[in-house]
């Protein structure tokens, strides 16, 4: 690659960005309330697959529990809240609270490889549910209720345009720390422990150390989430965090192409929108009372099967090809 | 005494049901290297089947034959879709698994609705030794044992079990000597479904089983296949009676709320532990 095409496309990808922060930005103000909570959604969603996409696309680790995170994130936030700690420090606590659980549940955890992994982290986030749902202080099945708006200093959050903005700058935060991770030295590293750790750890990579930090940070990401969701929806409860949003996260970065930071809010907004739009076909008059949640199996389902099958590099990095009709360099 | 004899034979046939789906998941990745998350599904599958073709007024037998060969053809159409396709890596058909699993929610959710269903099965119940056990789970206790002889015999006495177990220690020299590896997978997943559709068939008579009873099915018989590292049946069958025996007790003596976590705990210790003594250069691919 010339130097020329490499400043080229330094600036494309400026202006794209400099583009993707202004529609961020104004869209609140233009979008009314119930496509706002979409808005919403969309970018909470976004903020735990760019965790999903660095974990499988750069370090080649699985987790099928990133719900679970979510979570300890949302429950974290919702309880400090309510036990009258000022909102600000819950939200601050939640992404702290997932990344110590994913810390410590990691520690034995990511010793698995492959679908062991896979495995353990499906039933890491079973076992949580149905604690959440046993547990006196976590509210049991019904959860955790009225929990204040999120407030800080003077301002308080009150209408969706506020958490809007307030999603879409964590977004901004999130995709900003997993760019600087995945440019410097122990990005670089990350690449090389997915393809083989053994050849990886001979050339000095400290490889479990690694793999518990990324696996950590994708967990603060999604409790990051988590906690602006509780403060957004006012109630969390174990049915919130089902397996299936789990599975949710995995189809929007395979999706949008793994390890690809754009990528993760591409499948992001195009699951979000898909589900979205399927749903309100499905709330029609006419249709049976099945149709919604039979819509959206179907849609995670044929879409991942799709694209794990015939676009195994997702939506994005297949663009960009097209685009700069190149080989794509091998990244993993 | 006969409380404890009770829930030691109940755990013993639950744990043979759990063997069945076990054995479905060893098959698959016995042949194809492919954890199969849509195992549970088969069973799933071929419980609402019965339940529905008994209600419709079919003999017993006849409905729960038709709905293990529903099952199978459940099992071949997952094969075909995570292993028909060459070049798809056993991650990547994990994922379409997992995908299958959740499409064919979206279908039984469509022709069954969402509510749990049983069906009839074995009346009545047997005394032994002061301990009283229902006819159905000596049904089970039966059947399993017969599959895993079947089994047994299959892979260690016929050309095509041989053939199977070539395709997985080395698809390579199985495709010089002639077998076709993409065919022995999907008979591998077939064979899958087959014997999860048996398990699906035993059980719904003794719970009901819904669209997302899978998820309960397929962890435990996970739980169970990783006692015998996915490859040894008979490792498998005793790691599946193990858990059956450690959740009847803990449901038994009043802990039954924390089922899931007993078994899930212990297929977590047991992977913590298996992944310690192998070395991670043997298990990265070449």
């Amino acid at each position: 690659m010339t130097t020329r095409t490499t400043r080229r496309r330094g600036a494309v990808r400026w202006a794209a960005g400099a583009l993707a922060a202004a529609v961020a930005l104004a869209l609140p103000a233009v979008l009314d309330d119930s496509a706002l909570a979409v808005y919403v959604l969309l970018g909470l969603a976004a903020m735990v697959t760019v965790g999903v996409s660095l974990l499988m696309g750069y370090a080649g680790q699985v987790s099928l529990g990133q719900g679970a995170f979510y979570g300890v994130g949302a429950y974290t936030a919702a309880l400090l809240a309510l036990n009258g700690l000022p909102p600000l420090l819950g939200l601050v606590a939640a992404p702290v609270a997932a990344a110590l659980a994913a810390l410590v549940l990691g520690l034995p955890l990511l010793r698995l490889r492959g679908h062991h992994l896979a495995f353990a982290t499906l039933a890491t986030q079973l076992i949580l549910l149905s604690l959440a749902g046993q547990l006196t202080f976590t509210g049991g099945d019904i959860g955790l209720q009225a929990i204040p708006q999120f407030s800080a200093g003077s301002f308080e959050a009150s209408g969706a345009a506020a958490y809007a903005y307030l999603t879409w700058a964590g977004l901004a935060l999130v995709m900003l720390v997993t760019h600087n991770v995945i440019t410097s030295r122990p990005g670089r590293a990350l690449r090389a422990l997915a393809t083989s750790e053994t050849a990886a750890a001979s050339s000095g990579i400290p490889v479990g150390r690694y793999k518990l930090v990324v696996f950590a940070l994708s967990a603060a990401f999604a409790g990051l989430a988590g906690g602006i969701y509780c403060f957004y929806t006012g109630y969390v409860a174990p049915g919130s965090f089902p397996v299936l949003i789990s599975i949710q996260y995995i189809v929007m970065a395979v999706v949008g192409g793994l390890g690809t930071i754009w990528g993760a809010v591409a499948g992001a907004a195009a699951i979000t929108l898909l589900v979205q739009g399927l749903d309100q076909l499905a709330n029609l008059p006419g249709m049976p009372s099945y149709a919604p949640s039979v819509l959206s199996y179907a849609v995670y389902a044929l879409v991942l099967i799709v694209v794990v099958l015939f676009l195994p590099d997702g939506l994005v990095p297949a663009i960009g090809r097209r685009l700069s009709r190149e080989r794509p360099p091998a990244t993993r | 005494m006969s409380a404890f004899l009770t829930y030691l034979l109940n755990g013993l046939a639950v744990g043979c049901a759990i063997a069945l789906i076990a054995s479905g998941l060893v098959v698959i990745h016995r042949v194809t290297g492919v954890v199969n998350f849509a195992q549970g599904t088969f069973a799933v599958v071929a419980g609402l089947c019965t339940a529905s073709l008994l209600g419709l007024g079919l003999p017993h037998g006849v409905s729960e034959l038709a709905a293990v060969l529903a099952a199978a053809a459940a099992g071949l159409l997952t094969g075909l879709a995570a292993v028909g396709r060459a070049g798809t890596t056993p991650l990547s058909s994990l994922i379409v698994t997992l995908g299958a699993g959740v499409l064919a929610y979206a279908v039984e959710i469509v022709l069954w609705g969402d509510q749990p269903r049983s069906a009839p099965g074995l009346a009545g119940s047997v005394t032994l030794a002061g301990a009283r056990i229902q006819t159905q789970h000596l049904l089970v206790i039966a059947v399993t044992a017969l599959a895993f002889v079947a089994l047994a015999l299959f892979f260690g006495r016929t050309y095509l079990g041989k053939a199977l177990t070539a395709c997985a220690s080395n698809p390579y020299a199985a495709r010089v000597v002639g077998i076709d590896v993409r065919r022995m997978g999907l008979l591998a997943f077939a064979l899958g479904g087959l014997l999860g559709g048996i398990a699906g068939v035993l059980v719904t008579p003794l719970r009901p089983i819904s669209f997302d009873t899978d998820v309960t099915l397929i962890v435990n018989g996970f739980a169970a296949a990783v006692f015998g590292a996915l490859t040894r049946p008979v490792v498998t069958l005793a790691g599946a009676l193990l858990l059956g025996v450690a959740e009847t007790m803990a449901a038994g003596y009043g802990y039954g709320s924390h089922q899931l976590e007993i078994a899930l705990g212990l297929m977590l210790v047991v992977m913590i532990v298996q992944a310690g003594r192998r070395s991670a250069l043997s298990q990265e691919q070449t």
